[in-house]
């Protein structure tokens, strides 16, 4: 079927009728999972559309800055005033500068009601915040989906880490996983490339903590999407080593890290079976009551704000946690009231996220005659230690740690006129600096949602979300354990000047927000089945941060990943047999 | 492949991007046409201050780099109203305190005189002078230290490092 549509040919709206506009599948959204769902249905033969509501980036063309040197940037990176003032709530990310400011979404572009405060970060083009993201990819172990069943919070997850892992170990080899073999049963191996190297004070910090915590806690360096030594099927993506640049926010013109623009997307599109329509926000997924099922896609043109329905037989959800949870609210019929595949009113519930508050800093004064060469777009990493087998403390699960040392380089900035010259043209050696930084666990809760405002629609006429995510108790635990027991652990390996912070931050700023659409084992209590499909709306799959039953503490991105091949591959052999038709 | 082959090739197929396309200039409001915040005879004064700040000796000085123009700019795009208001304001009262004591204008005192001029009115604390002159002084630093010319020969920032050793020998 639709062999009249060609890969590369923009489908004119509402002009070629229902035929034109049908496919086999339809993914929503272009980010990270996306990518995946796209690449595999068109991989195994499905003719697919792909939405994206934002406009397209080619890999290379499309990234403006990624040669520019520092001084090309006229404010030196600096947001002017104006921008930070229209946009407070983008502006907050550590990310958003002059060298990538065009890959965010402006506040007021899709604008949502903060019932309690939280920073939506959004990325609407073809790769989404693949482009931006940070690139760690730890594995969930077998201690981390077994975590609600253990300790009694959601709902027991319908998958286990055997499960998963083969699709792990598939989607690491495609993207390019560099990671040390660390054989940790709490953070388990995957397909790595080489590993990069931890720096003098950080195999230190390894040393000293494996020492006096008996070998229970682990400073390691971070499996992350960097292609440090190139595959064939790296080179087969026009993909190649990482170069160090570190400037992976701009896009790489290597493909040395992972994005749906370098990797799956460009993939998926040599296939043939991939249509990619940009400026295409979704408005709805259309259910047909007499079939029973998901029959298409409602969009809108960006641009002209023309309405035109797209046709499949599966329809993959990728739209990014919370953009997610918005279509399906917003996907209304009289078998669903409330919601696509909501018969028992929890979508939308049980949001959770990464808590990210707690730092500590401090110096090392030993190594003096030692320093680094180069970059790396890397850094340590300290597994969960905290109640992993077993309860530990008075709160539940625990936090991992991102944990990096530099040398730092000063020159003496006193004085002025040819003093102050002669001191910035003097570089000097100080101590090494030591930083860390928490990933907490946050528990989801029914009280913790989004939800459609009543009144209040977003430039499209879609209605905006009302956000109600808040800290708890146990979060509030969890900061105060994390800076004690680090505080601890750098004390006692002789760090100086150490200081703690909590930053306060809102919910939402960590960009890991999952759940609402969560996968269970009971229809009466989730919303996905194992393998995310709705449990109501069988040809109907959601594959990106809205299935996550809990958060863990890993950077969730390569979970996604997984995630979305598995369900395609369940998917396309579901087709096969006849059952989504 | 070899670093420099590689600098060559990369040259060769990205060239350097010098203009965004639009949707990348989205962003920014003030284009290409350079900061208007001060007059002309405020910028004369501006170049000076960062000169006094940073000379010229056997390397350039701040205003060989432009560094007088990313102040501006930075003042214009990047603070407050009342900080803008600043920068003209306490060049004016610079020029003038030059009047005042060497009965001159600021641009035409000798370097050492300005010099001496900055520092006493640097020193003086909690005073409008010191926190105006402390702020220009700052963005100079920050105009020179990442301008071309010294991230090139001083820090020597490489865009492409292609490789990072955890421990080596400092001198090594």
């Amino acid at each position: 079927m639709n062999n009249d549509i060609h890969q590369f040919e923009n489908i004119s709206i509402n002009s070629r009728g229902k035929k034109s506009n049908t496919f086999e599948a339809i993914v929503i959204g272009s980010g990270i999972s996306g990518g995946w769902s796209a690449k595999e249905l068109a991989e195994k033969g499905v003719k697919t559309l792909l939405l994206e509501r934002g406009r397209n980036v080619e890999h290379i063309k499309d990234y403006p800055t990624t040669n520019m040197m520092p001084w090309e940037f006229e404010h030196r990176e600096k947001m002017p005033l104006e921008i930070t003032k229209e946009n407070p709530i983008v502006s907050k990310c550590y990310n958003f500068k002059e060298s990538s400011a065009h890959f965010f979404v402006k506040d007021n572009e899709h604008p949502y009601v903060q019932e309690k405060p939280f920073d939506w970060i959004r990325g609407y083009q073809v790769g989404g915040k693949s482009l931006l993201w940070a690139r760690q990819t730890q594995r969930w172990s077998k201690y981390d989906f077994d975590g609600p069943a253990r300790d009694g919070f959601a709902v027991e997850w319908p998958v286990s880490y055997d499960d998963i892992a083969p699709w792990y170990s598939y989607v690491e080899r495609f993207a390019g996983i560099s990671g040390n073999k660390d054989g940790l049963d709490i953070l388990p191996d995957g397909e790595f490339l080489p590993p990069h190297e931890l720096n003098c004070v950080e195999k230190y910090f390894s040393d000293q903590v494996a020492r006096l915590y008996n070998g229970t806690r682990h400073i390691i360096i971070g499996r992350c999407a960097h292609i440090t030594e190139a595959q064939p099927i790296h080179l087969e993506q026009g993909r190649a080593k990482c170069q160090h640049r570190v400037i992976c926010e701009r896009g790489c013109p290597f493909g040395g890290y992972f994005t749906s623009v370098s990797s799956t997307i460009p993939w998926a599109l040599k296939t043939g079976n991939l249509t990619l329509k940009t400026d295409s926000v979704v408005h709805s997924i259309i259910y047909d009551e007499k079939k029973g099922k998901a029959t298409g896609v409602r969009v809108i043109d960006a641009h002209t704000r023309e309405m035109t329905d797209y046709y499949a037989k599966v329809i993959f959800v990728n739209a990014s946690a919370i953009n997610t949870n918005l279509i399906l609210l917003n996907s209304i019929s009289s078998r669903f009231p409330n919601g696509l595949g909501n018969d028992n009113g929890l979508l939308g519930k049980y949001v959770a996220f990464h808590n990210y508050r707690a730092g500590i800093s401090g110096q090392y004064e030993g190594f003096l005659d030692k320093t680094t060469d180069g970059k790396r777009p890397n850094s340590g990493y300290i597994p969960r230690f905290r109640n992993v087998k077993k309860q530990e403390t008075d709160f539940l699960r625990g936090y991992a740690a991102g944990f990096g040392a530099g040398r730092n380089v000063g020159n003496d900035r006193s004085g002025w006129g040819e003093d102050l010259k002669k001191g910035l043209g003097t570089m000097r050696y100080g101590n090494w600096h030591v930083g860390s930084h928490m990933m907490g666990e946050t528990i989801p809760k029914e009280s913790n949602y989004v939800a459609l405002d009543k009144v209040l629609k977003d430039p499209f006429g879609i209605p905006q979300l009302r956000i109600h995510v808040e800290y708890d108790d146990n979060d509030e635990k969890m900061v105060k354990d994390y800076l004690e027991q680090m505080t601890e652990m750098f004390e006692k390996a002789g760090f100086t000047n150490i200081r703690t912070r909590d930053d306060h931050r809102y919910p939402g700023l960590d960009i890991h927000e999952m759940g609402g659409v969560r996968m269970g084992k009971d229809p009466k209590t989730s919303l996905l089945n194992k393998w995310n499909q709705m449990h109501a709306v069988p040809n109907v799959f959601v594959t990106d941060g809205a299935c996550m039953t809990s958060t863990a503490t890993q950077n969730p991105s390569l979970t996604y990943m997984a995630f979305s091949a598995r369900s395609a591959d369940y998917a396309v052999k579901e087709m096969k047999k006849g059952n989504l038709r | 492949m070899h670093r420099r082959e590689l600098l060559k090739t990369l040259t060769g197929i990205f060239g350097m991007a010098v203009t965004l396309p639009s949707w990348a200039n989205g962003w920014t409001s003030t284009g290409l046409s350079g900061p208007d915040l001060l007059s002309k005879e405020q910028k004369r004064l501006l170049s000076d201050l960062v000169d006094t700040i940073l000379p010229k000796t056997d390397t350039p000085g701040a205003s060989d780099l432009g560094v007088q123009h990313f102040v501006e700019l930075m003042v214009q795009d990047c603070f407050e109203k009342p900080v803008q208001e600043q920068l003209g304001a306490g060049l004016v009262r610079l020029d003038k305190e030059a009047q005042n004591r060497f009965g001159r204008g600021f641009s035409t005192l000798q370097s050492g005189q300005k010099l001496d001029l900055v520092k006493s009115l640097a020193g003086k604390k909690d005073s409008e002078e010191s926190a105006f002159l402390n702020s220009v002084r700052n963005l100079t630093i920050q105009g020179y230290t990442s301008s071309e010319y010294f991230m090139t020969n001083v820090t020597k920032y490489e865009l492409i490092p292609a490789r990072y050793h955890g421990c080596v020998d400092i001198g090594s």
